[in-house]
């Protein structure tokens, strides 16, 4: 409806990535108001891998100080006058995206999230120079092609993971045809994983099938719709497993667990991996008679679109998919950070805005 | 019909793989005769960059003295009690297979090139320990499988390079949607890409786009059926493609050639780039983020099943697929090897039986 102008613009920012887990409440700007740009109070934020490849200056260049975070989910404080999907009060999440070109074949035919000006929603540059400053903060400014209504039966908390991890996982699942008929991996339970095995059994695969380097999160992934779970630390497992998943989705980092090799061996003919995974460095090298013996393929996915946002939040209300969250006070960020990095969460860290 | 006592099973083998352009007539033992085998008297053997990475020992271990040569064609002489497709004196080719288990899932489900015991035409080891000998040769034994009918509108000789080379690309693109709507990229033009562009056109793509290094096969490209010619050498290519094809066969070398970045970058979002050339060495290094941009797959291909060559060839027979070809009499092998490495051949040698 109108302006609101008590929103205080600040957040826990990183200030040197050497201290990555040292976070300072900063002030900032966000980018100018614009006619399709929606303010949003921040309630909760969920901490995703990759803010720590970011803030660890692991993938590159840092605007420093930077407020990272986007999982995101709150209320509508304010709408610009050509909003038309929100309005005051409406319960809304933000993702990994805030803004894109809107005119180019991409944004137009519902595929923003690979639109090649995308503004992501931290360290990203707007057309006005402002640097996109994330959700570990009182409230953020995002286009509203970008944000996404929580459904009622989705608590906030639950649906912030849901805007990065969640969307992350469910996307290649459809874009690569989970469901009846197919049997899916997925490599790794954490952040991603513990998503991947719900929406793929949401879906109705045929067979969900969890990797995990140990028999830790053995009951959990059953819990989580898994039918079946494989230690990679037993001997003999590629073997009972050859030849039996038509889509793989890999959240871990190959070069540190499984050789890819090993992966391509368990997919059907022309099966697929998704790698989810983005590790700092590449890939280990790959042979292309690995790629042949199955003639599989091996892909990368970019979150996803709103379209997809929107059916992944309404499937998660109707079925029941549950966000393993450990929840902290915003301020306590630099202890989620630490946690994140040494594997410790189970599955997600959700802070909650404390300034 | 019943046997022919008169072959003479003998053909042109390498002896060493540091001597890879010797070749000395040698006697050889086929497998022994089974009840579905084909005994096969050839005319015509295509010269495959597979022939070259074998004999140089670039792929591994070669079982020394070797025959390679898997481009086959000629007549069938005997046939096993059993082999219910083929009679004495068929025009028939033989591809980069000769067996399989016949009996996993793979073999009954028409996938027999991806058997996980698939038996090459050369360098493989039979059950009962025969090591399989190509084409280089006066005659070939192979399961009806692995046997194909050359149409009568194709001669002998032309066919022969649809055997590998053909289907090599052939399948790949049926199984990737290439036809009406689609825009497919082929890099590299000589033995598999001047098919590649034939077959692309032949299924319908709206657009078939050629990647080469240099002008030279320009006029070739467009004969071949390319609607588009890129020069890789040009500054600038990869703007002006990016965001273009559907699918994109890649038959060079990626290591010495064109960075899978930039073919990445021409891909369309969840587009795929299939690696058909087989390098002695790994891709060079892939990083997650290179598929990210766009969603797309890598993938690899094994030939193609026995369904898809008889496809291939009905449709090279409609319309007009043809083999850019240069005969040798089989005692030229060496000089053929060696135009096949220095990459002069336009754009496949074809060896004539003369023993």
């Amino acid at each position: 409806m109108s302006s609101n102008t008590e929103i205080q613009w600040k957040g826990y920012a990183v200030h040197d990535t050497k201290l990555w887990d040292q976070f300072k409440v900063t002030d900032f700007e966000p980018k100018g108001m614009e006619d399709k740009d929606i303010d949003i109070k921040i309630e909760y934020c969920g901490v995703c891998g990759s803010d720590m490849h970011t803030i660890t200056g692991g993938w590159g260049e840092v605007k420093l100080p930077l407020i990272a975070g986007h999982e995101i989910a709150g209320h509508v404080v304010r709408v610009g006058a050509k909003v038309t999907e929100f309005k005051v009060g409406d319960r809304v999440g933000v993702g990994a995206q805030v803004g894109s070109c809107y005119d180019c074949q991409r944004c137009k035919n519902g595929a923003e999230n690979y639109c090649h000006k995308v503004i992501h929603t931290y360290n990203s540059i707007y057309p006005d120079g402002t640097v996109s400053q994330g959700g570990y903060a009182t409230a953020i400014r995002a286009n509203e092609l970008f944000v996404f209504h929580i459904p009622d039966a989705l608590p906030l908390d639950q649906a912030a993971p849901m805007l990065c991890a969640g969307i992350t996982t469910y996307s290649p699942l459809r874009t690569n045809g989970a469901g009846p008929g197919k049997s899916v991996g997925v490599i790794g339970i954490g952040g991603l994983g513990h998503y991947a095995l719900q929406f793929a059994k949401a879906m109705k695969s045929d067979k969900v099938v969890a990797f995990s380097h140990s028999e830790n999160k053995k009951a959990d992934a059953l819990a989580l719709g898994a039918t079946d779970f494989v230690n990679t630390g037993a001997e003999n497992w590629v073997k009972e497993w050859t030849d039996t998943l038509d889509i793989i989705l890999c959240t871990v980092d190959v070069s540190q667990h499984i050789p890819l090799s090993d992966i391509f061996a368990t997919l059907k003919v022309h099966g697929r991996c998704v790698m989810l995974a983005l590790p700092d460095d590449a890939l280990p090298p790959i042979h292309p008679f690995s790629l042949m013996a199955s003639g599989v393929l091996l892909g990368g996915s970019h979150i996803g679109s709103k379209a997809e946002i929107v059916e992944m939040l309404d499937l998660a209300a109707k079925e029941g998919v549950k966000s393993y969250i450990e929840m902290l006070p915003m301020k306590e960020i630099g202890k989620a950070v630490q946690g994140m990095k040494t594997g410790k969460v189970r599955y997600r860290y959700v802070l909650k805005a404390d300034i | 019909m019943s046997a022919n006592t008169e072959l003479q099973w003998k053909g042109y083998a390498v002896h060493d793989t540091k001597e890879w352009d010797q070749f000395k007539v040698v006697d050889f033992k086929p497998k022994q005769f089974e009840d579905k085998d084909v005994d096969i008297k050839i005319e015509y053997c295509g010269v495959c960059g597979s022939d070259i990475h074998t004999i140089t020992g670039g792929w591994g271990d070669v079982h020394l003295p070797l025959i390679t040569g898997h481009e086959i064609t000629g007549h069938v002489v005997r046939v096993g009690p059993k082999v219910t497709e083929f009679k004495v004196g068929d025009r028939v080719g033989v591809g980069a297979q000769v067996g399989s288990c016949y009996d996993c899932k793979r073999c009954k489900g028409g996938s027999e090139n991806y058997c996980h015991k698939a038996i090459h035409t050369y360098n493989s080891l039979y059950p009962d320990g025969t090591v399989s000998q190509g084409g280089y040769a006066t005659a070939i034994r192979a399961n009806e499988q692995f046997v194909f009918r050359i149409p009568a509108e194709l001669p002998l000789e032309q066919a022969s390079p649809m055997m590998c080379a053909g289907i090599t690309v052939y399948s790949p693109l049926k199984t990737n949607g290439a036809g009406p709507g689609k825009s497919v990229g082929v890099i590299g033009i000589g033995g598999l890409g001047h098919f590649a562009l034939q077959f692309a056109k032949a299924l319908g793509s709206d657009r078939v786009v050629a990647f080469s290094h240099s002008e030279n096969k320009k006029d070739d490209a467009f004969a071949l059926g390319a609607t588009d010619f890129v020069n890789t050498g040009d500054k600038n290519w990869v703007k002006d493609w990016s965001d273009t094809l559907d699918i994109i066969l890649c038959t060079v070398d990626v290591s010495h050639h064109i960075p899978l970045s930039d073919i990445f970058a021409t891909l369309k979002v969840h587009g795929r780039c299939i690696m058909v050339a087989l390098p002695d060495d790994a891709l060079p290094g892939i990083n997650a983020f290179d598929m990210t941009t766009s969603g797309v797959l890598l993938g690899g291909s094994h030939i193609g099943s026995k369904a898809e060559i008889v496809e291939m060839l009905e449709l090279a027979v409609k319309k007009g697929v043809k083999s850019y070809i240069q005969m040798l009499p089989m005692k030229e092998a060496g000089k053929a090897v060696q135009g096949v490495k220095s990459g002069k051949i336009r754009y496949r040698y074809v060896l004539k039986v003369d023993i």
